[in-house]
């Protein structure tokens, strides 16, 4: 696969090409047209006169929209074509593209112009895991249409292709026969239109390219100039603000029953589709800014939410669903995504974005509308998450053993929890951070109870059981000799005794004991865990520890932005402060958008934040990430209708302004100063 | 008689009559809106009109116009109401073809049984070491 993709998309469909805008997809390769988690086009191949093109640039102009510019030829070092050749390419209901052809000759020359196209109409589980296909193919040429089709049984995905001028179309794509005059120009519009998308979506045609364009523009401006304003005196601060509004915005998804409303999917491209989990982070990080995001994921999950047993999906009654898929695979029921309940951390943090949401917005009439749902969520964890039973701590074990997720936790990798010894627990397993979680719920659906549902009963139950389980929590994790929290109980209630990341998700909650809480400060902030830029997912010294493995070492941003809130919220206001110092320095080494993760090598050692190869960008909650990261610097809270600014500011800001902050005050500004001048003290 | 015993263990006839009975349910009580359920059995196609009211359900057999239109064979449709296959993925493979708003499915489905589930249970390194 070449290294240079282009990629543009809006909402689940979306495009992934070559630096020419070639698409030569095999059954590994990720590369073509998608839409619903089927690619539509795998093959997309301009030549001029029997000749491949050479890209001299591309440009970006919007997420949804690019231009490539091309001469005839490749690979050489001099350039001096006769000719040049413009395709600009956007995303509606797959995608129109303009191929202009320029002459820069004084003669006029006669060409053949020609595109190649086919498809596999691959699932994307398929191109993840390179399987066959079951189905059947078809082609066929009709009214000047190129039609591919697939069919497996009532499967029928299909895909048209047209253009604006009389072509000769064969099974294997489209010709022009052109003559453009001594300085002339010629110019031809091409749909790719996924016809047959299936999923309950009705047959789509070509959609006019312009009004798409203008329509998504718009959309996009709105977006950017709705969100709060930020003024400071670092400007690599405001471009990474700027490009996290706008990758925010490209990562909107529509779920078919969101009724157009849209809630951040994972990542871009592959991961665009509803995750309980990275949905749930993103609508928290992006809440003082976009608060829509998170009424929209509590409506779609809320939906969806699990009603019955079934081993297969990992489903429970009350739980939050993983994540939802609509491809082959899936409607065949050979992946369980339809969807699949595997985490087992959406659903207490359902109850807290719900929670947060009210307490910044005051929307009340939404957490009436999901009080069903809340209750069911608060009651998963009691009657579904103990599977040893009787203790009282949330612990996951799949059921479905083939195709299901065998870690529910964020660290979802299979050496992710270990012990300092680098050996590995059975299951089940009690992940810290799922504890935390499951304290915070109870206490937040404590507070709605009371407050909306008028359920004093409830209340008071909740507001036991999370001061039994931070009593215990406290006693059963606590690792004596070291000072922390151990990662997880196994299977025997042994402690899993390394040291990670997840103690600061352990603050952020508030499971904390307070005399606890600077001892987990101290080592978040310490050289084992703290790179210089970050903080490591697992500590340096643990066996398993390796600055490039994927939940081992490496530094998550989004792991990062919820230690800096934990901090945060036991008063460690310039260690927080540290924190986002260090992850928004490294997000100007990649242009204002943060990678999932980076490695964990010491600061001083590589001098730049080393990027972890993953296949999608931007992700969501790195999206996220520099969002979170400005409200704790403000020390944004609400507190009843007011807003609390409480300003710790990172190195190098001598002032930040955010302005006309959303919320249930309305609109208001927060100022902060100076590295470590400290605001009003409300705590 | 042989007639009446066909029908009284039909799944998907006896879904419905269950569904007619159900009364309340507040899993459904977000949704507004008429379903029309079209069962081809055969030559016949068997219709249903089931119409959600803040989560008050009621059934029956008129040929109304409808919010959403399910259409299904039932041989199909008998496996869906007693559990052997799930709705959504009969939905993203075509076998359960969906006309209208799709919202109205996705509440509905909620009402069919799972395919096989069980609780995990408890371990018993864990129960031994409980203080």
């Amino acid at each position: 696969m070449s290294e240079n993709v282009v990629k543009i998309l809006d909402g689940n469909t979306f495009v992934v090409s070559d630096e020419r805008g070639d698409i030569e997809a095999s059954l590994t390769d990720p590369t073509g047209l998608f839409s619903f988690d089927t690619r539509f086009l795998s093959r997309w191949v301009l030549t001029i006169n029997g000749e491949r093109l050479g890209a001299l640039s591309v440009d970006d102009l919007q997420y949804f929209e690019t231009r490539f510019f091309l001469v005839p030829g490749t690979g050489t070092v001099y350039i001096d074509a006769k000719l040049s050749v413009i395709r600009q390419r956007s995303v509606a209901n797959g995608f129109h593209e303009d191929l202009t052809i320029l002459n820069h000759a004084d003669k006029s020359v006669s060409l053949t112009v020609r595109v190649d196209a086919a498809c596999d109409f691959a699932d994307l589980f398929e191109v993840k895991d390179a399987l066959k296909k079951k189905g059947k193919y078809s082609t066929s040429t009709r009214g000047g249409k190129l039609v591919l089709g697939y069919d497996r049984g009532p499967f029928s995905r299909a895909t048209e292709i047209s253009a604006t001028k009389s072509a000769r179309v064969d099974d294997q794509g489209l010709t022009f026969r052109v003559r453009i005059p001594a300085h002339g120009e010629w110019s031809v519009g091409l749909d790719v239109v996924t016809a047959k998308l299936g999923a309950g979506q009705a047959p789509t045609k070509a959609a006019d390219p312009a009004r798409v364009r203008a329509r998504m523009a718009r959309n996009l401006d709105r977006w950017v100039s709705d969100a709060p304003r930020l003024e400071c005196d670092w400007d690599p601060l405001k471009r990474t603000y700027r490009r996290s509004l706008v990758d925010l915005a490209a990562l909107r998804f529509s779920p078919p029953i969101a009724g157009g409303r849209s809630l951040p999917a994972a990542g871009l491209p592959w991961f665009m589709t509803m995750f309980g989990r990275d949905s749930i982070f993103t609508s928290l990080q992006a809440l003082p800014f976009t608060p829509e995001l998170a009424a929209t994921t509590l409506r779609a999950l809320g939906d969806w939410q699990g009603v019955r047993l079934d081993d297969f999906r990992d489903e429970d009654p009350g739980r939050i669903l993983h994540e939802m898929r609509y491809g082959e695979m899936t409607a065949f029921e050979e992946r369980p995504h339809s969807p699949y309940y595997g985490s087992v951390d959406a659903t207490p943090l359902y109850v807290i974005l719900l929670d947060e949401y009210e307490r910044w917005t005051g929307d009340r009439a939404i957490v009436r509308e999901l009080e069903v749902e809340a209750r069911a969520a608060l009651a998963w964890i009691d009657d579904y998450a103990d599977i040893p039973g009787g203790t009282g701590y949330i612990w996951y074990q799949r059921r479905n053993e083939k195709t299901g997720l065998e870690n529910q936790c964020w660290k979802d990798s299979w050496d992710s929890i270990s012990y300092r010894d680098g050996s590995l627990p059975g299951f089940p397993r009690a992940t810290c951070e799922l504890q935390g979680y499951a304290y915070d719920a109870k206490v937040r659906g404590a507070r709605l109870a009371r407050l909306v549902w008028k359920d004093e009963e409830l209340a008071a139950k909740l507001e036991r059981d999370a001061d039994d389980l931070k009593r215990r929590f406290n006693r059963d994790y606590w690792v004596e000799d070291g000072e922390y929290f151990a990662l997880a109980l196994d299977q025997n209630g042994r402690q899993v005794d390394a040291l990670g990341s997840n103690n600061g998700h352990l603050l952020w909650s508030g499971i904390v004991d307070k005399s606890k809480s600077r001892a987990v400060a101290r080592h978040l902030l310490g050289p084992r865990l703290f790179s210089g830029w970050g903080v490591r997912t697992l500590a340096e010294g643990e066996a398993r520890y390796n600055p490039i493995g994927y939940h081992v070492g490496t530094v998550w941003p989004f792991d990062n932005s919820v230690v800096a809130w934990g901090l945060r919220r036991y008063g460690f206001k310039h260690e927080a402060a540290e924190i986002a110092s260090g992850i928004l320095e490294a997000a100007e080494f990649f242009d204002g958008r943060l990678p999932e993760a980076f490695g964990g090598y010491e600061r001083s050692q590589t001098k730049y934040p080393v990027q972890y190869p993953t296949a999608c960008s931007p992700q969501a909650w790195s999206t996220g990430t520099p969002l979170l990261l400005l409200r704790t610097m403000l020390g944004l809270e609400p507190h009843g209708d007011h807003l609390v600014v409480d300003p710790a500011l990172s190195r190098g800001i001598g002032h930040l302004e955010l302005l006309d902050i959303p919320g249930r005050w309305g609109r208001l500004d927060a100022f902060g100063r100076g590295r470590v001048e400290v605001g009003r003290r409300h705590r | 008689m042989s007639r009446m015993v066909t029908k009284t263990n039909d799944p998907t006839e006896r879904f419905f009559e269950a569904l007619a009975t159900h009364g309340h349910e507040p899993l459904l009580r977000k949704g507004a809106g008429s379903t029309r359920f079209e069962i081809v059995d055969g030559k016949r196609t068997l219709r249903w009109l089931v119409t959600v009211e803040k989560g008050d359900i009621s059934v029956s057999r008129r040929n109304g116009p409808a919010d959403c239109v399910v259409r299904a064979q039932k041989a199909l449709f008998d496996r869906i109401v007693t559990g052997k296959m799930n709705a959504v993925a009969a939905v993203l493979r075509g076998d359960l073809e969906i006309n209208g708003d799709w919202r109205l499915l996705v509440w509905m489905q909620r009402l069919f049984p799972g395919r096989h589930g069980r609780r995990r249970t408890g371990t018993a390194g864990y129960a031994r070491r409980r203080r």
